[in-house]
């Protein structure tokens, strides 16, 4: 098994390193002067010139795409007198040239725009993403699986049918659209019943009490962007859940005399759960990435907003954080699936 | 009514789909008697176990009395009433070890549930009653095995564990359908053996629901023979099965290939049907001598298949599976060479590598002169006529989309076998040689029967006029009764068309009927080889003694 779990990681970083070159390759090869690009038709010569040097412009293409990769990895070179500013750099060796190879925190550059750090920037943004993503999940999963196995127990029946076309209309619906008429009817015609606006982030700023937490704000997005993943995991339960049903280990549980209630939940549910888990993995790493339309719509601040605002602005630096980000998410995310497989089946564990 | 009857049906009826599947069944037994309901597939035995259990299903609707020890249940029993009979009152153990256990449940607990709902125990008085009951089972090390999940017990210890949980409650009857038909021979024995053990300690009464006439006479104290949702016979096991009254329990009980009818025509149910009752006579079947000395078509050399189990970080393979070690055997020409064994030993290995199927790690088949481990693959296209397969489970193995007819003529236009204009000709030929009608070209795969499907997969199989023809389990999934039709065809064929057989099978009897030499196998090797009649008169091997003594009751 720590065979597998290896082979995995190596997988792992072979794909983050793709994705680095695939992003790399999309922003400094495709646009004629990302300089040029970045800072729009009224600058001068000279910022110009010190955005080419930010950016090593100056520099090959090849020794750029080296010095990006070097930048992002945490483990590389960097210039010997930075050590001093940052003592949790372990450092390996000391190289002759005034460098030394350390451990360190990838440098994401710096935001075009705020010239802030853009890992602060996305540090800043993640907890918003987080909150949002489990939570649209643990509504979707919980509903869904409930739904899912109420369908699939009284098969035909108006419970079935109903379910089933609410969540065709669920797939079919896109977030956008959702959202937009979630906000309207319960952010604003409600407004006066439900108390919740149309937009609002995590924490807001109040005059007196500073930063505090608005957990109300929640309610709708998790709602909108829990709408599709709801739908689906309805759906894939109730499908995993019938042909569960029919195996002669449940009708073995029937032939043991127990109940419905533990029949489902101790021998049918378990069996179900593969497929279904699956699913959630790959919508946590989806909306973990930054969920972009809700996030927009409801004006959450999160990694989605965040990037969708730096492609606006064309605030490079940023999206290539975020993609980056978002692909780490994924390998994380299945990474960990992996091991709930493991813990939810025994044959898993031992093959 | 008697005080100690364990269950008494009257009356059965069953529709399934709104067709009657099982017409008026009656009988009755006694507490610690045993029932043997026989039968081939779909006369009704198993539907009528699920009825007894309240377990038919949704499609299907009954009528008629069940009473189960003192309580009476009828077509309007609630699910509630069934609920509280099953387990506690009436348990089965099902055909298939492997499927009937859930796979992410701990097989002690699976047995501890039962006692929590039916005996009311507390969490650790059952597992403590669990583990006894899997020391009863002769489950090794039942400390340890409580805490083990289905895939790590084999198919017999599964089937123990079953057998377990079905008598842990102390039930009144015990059904068990088809309880060992999925097992190895060797394992059958002893499951039934401490099956019986246990229900006679435990004082229950016992449905035996079996295919296999053998076996219920070893077993029961009466018998009901069932064909076509009727009951065809019934009474006490010595009256059936010794002196049947009846054609179709005669003809059950002599149509079973055995060495005893090596050289004859096996008799048909139809024979013994048309007869009236009269014993048909014994066709010989008519074999053309051959004077000259045994030829060897096949020759296989040190063959070794082996599996990587294991691999190192870079993928190569440290660990083998050695599922064919070390393997030479003789083929003649026109000769049936058996090969036996248990699951799990290697002989289908044997048999893809003979097709291409499987790499090879070493050794060498020729196949008159050619080695044909060396051969590329324009060469086994060339060598697919030569050779052909007959499967075990014709339904699988038959595209379902083509008709008959069209899977016949591809392989015939694939190999050029005849002209184009002659195709539908010879498909009809073909058709013919297997008895099949000749409408049969339009259908498809699954308007047959099985025994019919075996039939065309035989027609395939002889199509390119092949040499050799590997049957690989060919007849066992089949009825007795379809199982000699079958048996007859090959002998058949064999005579006219000058074919040899590798026939494999893990049924003793059925090989001592139509082989001339066996190989047996285990583990990988060839442990004992011979004429058919030598090796199972007087095995020397122990692994063969064994193999013997399990398959003659």
């Amino acid at each position: 098994m720590p065979t597998h779990l290896f082979r995995r990681l190596g997988y792992s970083l072979l794909v983050l390193w793709g994705v680095a070159t695939l992003v790399f390759l999309l922003f400094n090869v495709l646009p004629a002067d990302p300089a040029r690009l970045t800072l729009g038709q009224r600058s001068d010569l000279a910022t110009v010139a010190a955005a080419r040097k930010e950016l090593h412009l100056d520099q090959p293409l090849f020794r750029r795409y080296v010095l990006y990769l070097n930048d992002i990895s945490p483990i590389g070179l960097v210039p010997a007198r930075k050590g001093a500013d940052a003592p949790w750099n372990f450092s390996f060796s000391q190289l002759h040239n005034g460098q030394r190879l350390a451990l360190k925190v990838p440098y994401l550059g710096r935001s075009y725009r705020t010239k802030r750090l853009v890992s602060d920037i996305l540090w800043e943004a993640l907890p918003g993403t987080v909150v949002l993503a489990f939570s649209a999940m643990l509504f979707a999963s919980f509903l869904g699986i409930a739904l899912g196995i109420l369908a699939a127990l009284k098969k035909g029946s108006f419970w079935d049918t109903g379910a089933v076309a609410a969540s065709v209309a669920g797939i079919s619906l896109p977030s956008f659209f959702a959202g937009l008429i979630i906000a309207y009817v319960f952010g604003m015609l409600l407004h006066a019943y439900t108390g919740l606006d149309m937009t609002g982030s995590l924490y807001e700023w109040d005059a007196f009490g500073g930063k505090q937490l608005a957990l109300r704000n929640l309610i709708l997005p998790a709602f909108a962007l829990g709408i599709r993943p709801l739908a689906i995991i309805t759906q894939l339960t109730r499908s995993s859940m019938l042909d569960v049903l029919g195996q002669d280990y449940i009708r073995t549980a029937k032939a043991k005399g127990l109940s419905r209630w533990r029949m489902v939940t101790r021998h049918a549910l378990p069996n179900a759960l593969n497929p279904v888990v699956t699913a959630i993995s790959g919508w946590m790493a989806e909306l973990l990435a930054g969920s972009f339309f809700i996030e927009y719509i409801f004006g959450w601040k999160g990694v989605g907003k965040v990037t969708v605002d730096a492609l606006d602005k064309f605030d490079f630096p940023l999206v290539m954080a975020s993609v980056l980000l978002s692909s780490l998410i994924f390998i994380v995310v299945n990474f960990l699936t992996d091991l709930l497989y493991m813990l939810l089946d025994p044959r898993v564990r031992t093959s | 009514m008697e005080e100690n009857q364990a269950l008494v049906v009257e009356n059965l009826n069953v529709l399934f789909d709104d067709k009657p599947a099982l017409h008026g069944l009656s009988f009755s037994l006694s507490a610690g008697k045993t029932l043997a309901l026989v039968g081939e597939s779909g006369s009704g035995k198993s539907l009528c176990a699920l009825a007894v259990m309240g377990l038919l299903p949704s499609q299907a609707s009954w009528m008629g009395r069940i009473h189960l020890g003192s309580k009476k249940c009828s077509e309007s029993s609630t699910a509630a009433d069934w609920r509280y009979l099953r387990g506690k009152v009436a348990s089965i153990v099902f055909q298939e070890p492997m499927s009937a256990l859930n796979p992410v449940m701990k097989v002690g607990r699976q047995i501890a549930e039962c006692l929590r709902v039916h005996a009311g125990l507390g969490p650790a008085a059952a597992k403590k009653q669990a583990q006894e009951w899997l020391r009863k089972v002769q489950i090794p090390t039942p400390e340890k095995s409580y805490h083990k999940y289905p895939h790590q017990l084999s198919g017999g210890q599964k089937q123990r564990v079953m057998i377990a949980m079905a008598l842990s409650t102390q039930p009144l009857l015990l059904i068990a359908d088809e309880p060992t038909t999925a097992l190895d021979v060797t394992i059958q024995q002893e499951v039934i053996r401490l099956m019986r053990q246990l229900q006679t300690e435990c004082g229950a009464a016992l449905m035996f629901i079996t295919h296999d006439l053998a076996l219920a006479a070893e077993i029961a104290d009466e018998v009901l023979v069932l064909r076509a949702g009727k009951v065809v016979e019934q009474g006490p096991v010595q009256q059936v099965l010794h002196t049947p009254a009846q054609p179709y329990t005669q003809a059950l009980l002599a149509c079973r290939p055995s060495a005893a009818q090596k050289g004859f025509r096996l008799p048909v149910v139809a024979d013994f049907l048309e007869n009236n009752g009269q014993t048909p006579a014994r066709i010989p079947i008519v074999q053309e001598q051959n004077a000259r000395l045994p030829e060897a078509l096949l020759k296989v050399r040190n063959l070794r298949v082996w599996f990587p189990v294991e691999r190192d970080w870079t993928g190569t393979p440290i660990h083998f599976l050695r599922a064919v070690e070390d393997v030479s055997f003789d083929l003649n020409r026109g000769e049936v060479l058996g090969l036996v064994g248990e699951s799990g030993c290697g002989k289908s290995t044997i048999s893809r590598a003979l097709m291409g199927l499987q790499e090879v790690e070493s050794g060498h088949i020729h196949y008159e002169g050619r080695d044909l481990v060396r051969l590329n693959s324009a060469g086994w296209r060339r060598m697919r006529r030569e050779v052909q397969m007959i499967f075990q489970d014709p339904y699988s193995s038959l595209n379902p989309r083509l008709t008959v007819g069209d899977a016949l003529m591809e392989p015939l236009r694939v190999h050029s076998i005849v002209p184009r204009r002659l195709l539908q000709q010879e498909a009809l030929r073909l058709l013919d040689w297997v008895h099949l009608p000749a409408d049969s070209m339009h259908r498809y795969p699954h308007q047959f029967s099985g025994g019919q499907r075996q039939r065309i997969g035989i027609a395939r199989a002889i199509a390119l006029r092949p040499k050799l023809i590997i049957c690989d389990e060919s007849v066992s999934a089949l009825d007795v009764s379809v199982q000699a039709q079958v048996l007859n065809l090959l002998k058949e064929l064999q005579a006219a068309l000058k074919l040899s057989y590798l026939f494999i099978s893990h049924d003793l009897n059925v090989v001592s009927y139509i082989a001339d030499s066996v190989l047996v196998m285990q583990a990988g090797k060839i442990v004992e080889r011979g004429k058919a009649q030598e090796v199972f008169e007087h095995p020397r091997d122990p692994y063969t003694r064994r193999l013997v003594e399990a398959s003659v009751y």
